[in-house]
């Protein structure tokens, strides 16, 4: 770790100023943006479609003619059917509220995330860290124009850095902004 | 049938001329490793068999003829085959050393070739089987990507030669990080292989040492003696090493202690069933069973102890942190110092009373593969030391870290509040009314004292948590009847997460948590302006010293 500051020191003037903590770049003035709008829709929509899914295949088993079922699932048919609806109902309400909460912002040095409607998330990754990224299309994402970047760190699995729903285009900028940023093209 | 870097050892008699090259002849091993290879198929199939003893179990029920010779001739036959497979193994594997690469071929129905380039090799540990140490033989591991799957074993060489191609291994690995930097300093890799990573290795030492004079180099930091390592056994759960070791002859000893008891007179069903003793006797003679057990368990995990750690020692050659211990196998586990993420010093209950800590140096964990703990290359562990020799220990790779002497900043106590509301009161409430309703004292009791206990242990974990940081540490405070230090360098984080929940913005606190390459660490509750700074720092760290995390 000495040798880089070597290697660079020719380069480069060295300088160790003190710095005040209040001049450091502050996370609470990062300037958050909305991802696109139309990622709520896909889950929306994703939502729907499986709940229409598992509603009709419950309907046609019920009503279906080649076999008798028994006493007690025609009598749970409508609670089943309700269970079914309402718990799609929730996760809709929870899509539809927290989606609008997810802001990311691109600084110099790092990407960062917001989101989350009750307990609000702010992860920040250093592109100095990042060891690859990838952008991810699902079929319904192609369908919208959209895409997820993930950015993988040395933290694992369990802590990729992802800000879903973005338009492609911007995706790609981001993702090409951080292949060109020095830290990662020097390795 | 000789092999030739034991014959190429032998004629040049003394220690440091041992050639590790060993030309573009392919060598065979030494013929002890035909033990390796059966011991390995045995265990091969044994665990294979384990899947299969249900089928013959009923298989030998039907027929019931345990006792013919048929049987006798099916295990034979067995035995010989596997061992037979050894010798077929061993004769199928060649290796060599040449031109910086180590090259081996192997398998018998699946053929592999591995070649490795020196300087690829991460790791390189040196393990010693028991059956290998009376003729002074080894067995070399080379590690590449710091996953188990790809792994290289020189299964049997002198262990002389093992020592010796460790020695050059790190050393062309030296060389080659030097010469990459200093020809090189822009170069130019995809940062999307593992091998990027492997490269970015940066040199702490500029001069590089010849191989030979490295072991002159080594030393010893630290060593466990027998009494450090009872009294580890003591203080923690070994048990595990054994009891693991042993599962497969429990329904014996089950089976043999219930008809010693029953010899004796004693039935268990008897005592408990009829109203023959008094209450108070039962009572003592749980109690005395369950000593008992207890006195067996601490033995079994001195024994687990004595079986990882018998002959512990800790050292250091040049950037490298080297562990070796263990009774019947030796094992040898190696961790460069820039490598290490983080120092955790743990102290249980018992190791407070006994003023002992045990230290760990984690290294970057390869998520999704959890190793054993103890033999694992991601964690260095070193067993029941002293407090004194904790803090000297832990300044040897963080200099001036100190764990005890920080004013830590105390998470708050809606921590505690938050919990018990979130999620712990209401399934006692429940459980308190249920009781209430149905007039059963018993349930009423148990939950309440089950709900005093749960915030009692919320308390003791409040009370321990807390966070600190010198401007080159930082330094968390955690457990609930013992204590966690953790400390590591800020610019080694690779994510900062801040995290609020809607009640704790209104009471303006918040929750950090640092993502390192060796796992996250969390402190929530504290105030909002001290974690917003805190981050804010620990990025302009990372961001503004760009120094390498490994």
């Amino acid at each position: 770790m000495h040798n880089e500051m070597i290697s660079e020191g020719s380069a480069r003037v060295f300088s160790n100023k003190h710095i005040q903590t209040s001049e450091l770049p502050r996370l609470q003035e990062l300037a958050l943006t909305p991802i696109s709008r139309r990622y709520r829709i896909i889950n929306l929509s994703a939502i729907s479609a499986i709940a229409l899914v598992l509603l009709s295949i419950v309907t046609a088993l019920r009503f279906q003619p080649l076999f008798e079922l028994p006493e007690d699932l025609v009598f749970a048919y409508p609670y089943i059917c309700s269970v079914i609806f309402g718990l799609a109902f929730l996760w809709a309400t929870y899509h539809f509220f927290a989606d609008t909460k997810i802001t990311y912002a691109v600084r110099e040095q790092d990407v960062s995330k917001q989101s989350g409607l009750i307990f609000r998330k702010l992860s920040c990754q250093p592109i100095l860290r990042v060891q690859h990224v990838e952008l991810n299309r699902g079929p319904l994402e192609r369908w919208a124009g959209l895409a997820s970047l993930q950015v993988f760190s040395a933290g694992g699995e369990m802590y990729t850095f992802e800000i879903p729903g973005l338009e492609l285009e911007k995706a790609q900028k981001i993702r090409q902004f951080i292949l060109d940023h020095k830290d990662v093209s020097a390795r | 049938m000789m092999d030739e870097p034991a014959a190429a050892l032998e004629n040049a008699t003394p220690q440091r001329i041992v050639k590790v090259e060993t030309g573009d002849e392919w060598q065979r091993l030494s013929l002890i490793a035909i033990v390796y290879f059966t011991v390995r198929n045995i265990m091969g199939m044994a665990q294979g068999l384990i899947y299969l003893i249900p089928a013959m179990a009923v298989t030998f029920n039907i027929l019931d003829n345990l006792q013919s010779p048929k049987t006798y001739a099916a295990i034979a036959g067995v035995l010989l085959l596997t061992s037979l497979s050894g010798v077929v193994s061993f004769f199928m594997y060649k290796f060599r050393v040449y031109n910086q690469h180590v090259e081996i071929h192997n398998g018998v129905f699946q053929r592999r070739y591995t070649n490795l380039p020196l300087w690829r090799i991460q790791n390189v540990k040196i393990e010693l089987p028991f059956y290998y140490r009376p003729f002074g033989y080894a067995l070399v591991v080379l590690d590449t990507a710091g996953s188990g799957k790809e792994e290289a074993k020189i299964v049997a060489v002198p262990l002389s030669y093992a020592h010796a191609l460790k020695k050059r291994v790190l050393f062309e690995k030296e060389n080659h990080n030097a010469n990459e930097q200093s020809t090189d300093p822009n170069c130019k890799v995809n940062t999307g292989s593992k091998d990027a990573l492997a490269s970015v290795d940066t040199v702490k030492h500029a001069e590089t040492t010849s191989p030979q004079d490295e072991d002159a180099n080594e030393e010893v930091l630290n060593r466990r003696s027998i009494g450090d390592i009872v009294i580890h056994g003591v203080t923690n759960n070994r048990v595990w090493i054994i009891l693991g070791a042993a599962a497969p002859f429990y329904d014996d000893v089950f089976g043999f202690i219930s008809e010693w008891l029953a010899e004796k007179g004693l039935q268990l069903n008897q005592i408990v069933g009829e109203q023959t003793i008094a209450w108070w006797q039962f009572g003592l003679y749980a109690f005395v069973v369950l000593m008992m057990i207890m006195a067996a368990m601490a033995l079994l995990s001195v024994g687990g102890a004595l079986f990882t750690f018998y002959g512990y020692t800790l050292s250091r050659s040049n950037d490298r942190y080297i562990r070796k211990s263990g009774l019947l196998n030796k094992l040898e586990v190696s961790m460069r110092a820039s490598r290490i993420q983080m120092i955790t010093a743990k102290q249980d209950w018992l190791d407070k009373l006994l003023k002992r800590v045990n230290l760990y140096f984690e290294q970057n964990s390869t998520a999704g593969q959890q190793i054993q703990e103890l033999m694992s290359p991601n964690k260095l562990i070193v067993p029941s030391v002293t407090e004194a020799e904790s803090v000297a220990l832990s300044r040897e790779v963080f200099p001036h870290c100190n764990f005890q002497q920080q004013t830590y900043k105390n998470i708050s106590k809606r921590f505690i509040l938050f919990w018990l509301a979130a999620a712990l009161v209401a399934p006692f409430l429940l459980a308190f009314v249920v009781g209430a309703l149905t007039a059963h004292l018993d349930i009423m009791l148990i939950s309440a004292t089950g709900f005093c206990f749960i915030s009692l242990v919320l308390v003791l974990r409040w009370w321990r948590w807390g966070i600190a940081f010198d401007s080159r540490y930082i330094y968390v405070r955690r457990g609930r009847i013992g204590v966690d230090y953790l400390c590591f360098e800020p610019y080694k984080v690779q994510q900062v997460m801040i995290k609020q929940s809607v009640f704790m913005k209104r009471k303006k606190l918040a929750t950090i948590k640092f993502v390192l390459a060796s796992g996250a660490v969390t402190v929530p509750f504290l105030p909002e302006e001290y974690v917003n700074t805190l981050a804010d720092s620990v990025l302009h760290e990372v961001e503004s010293t760009r120094k390498s995390w490994m």
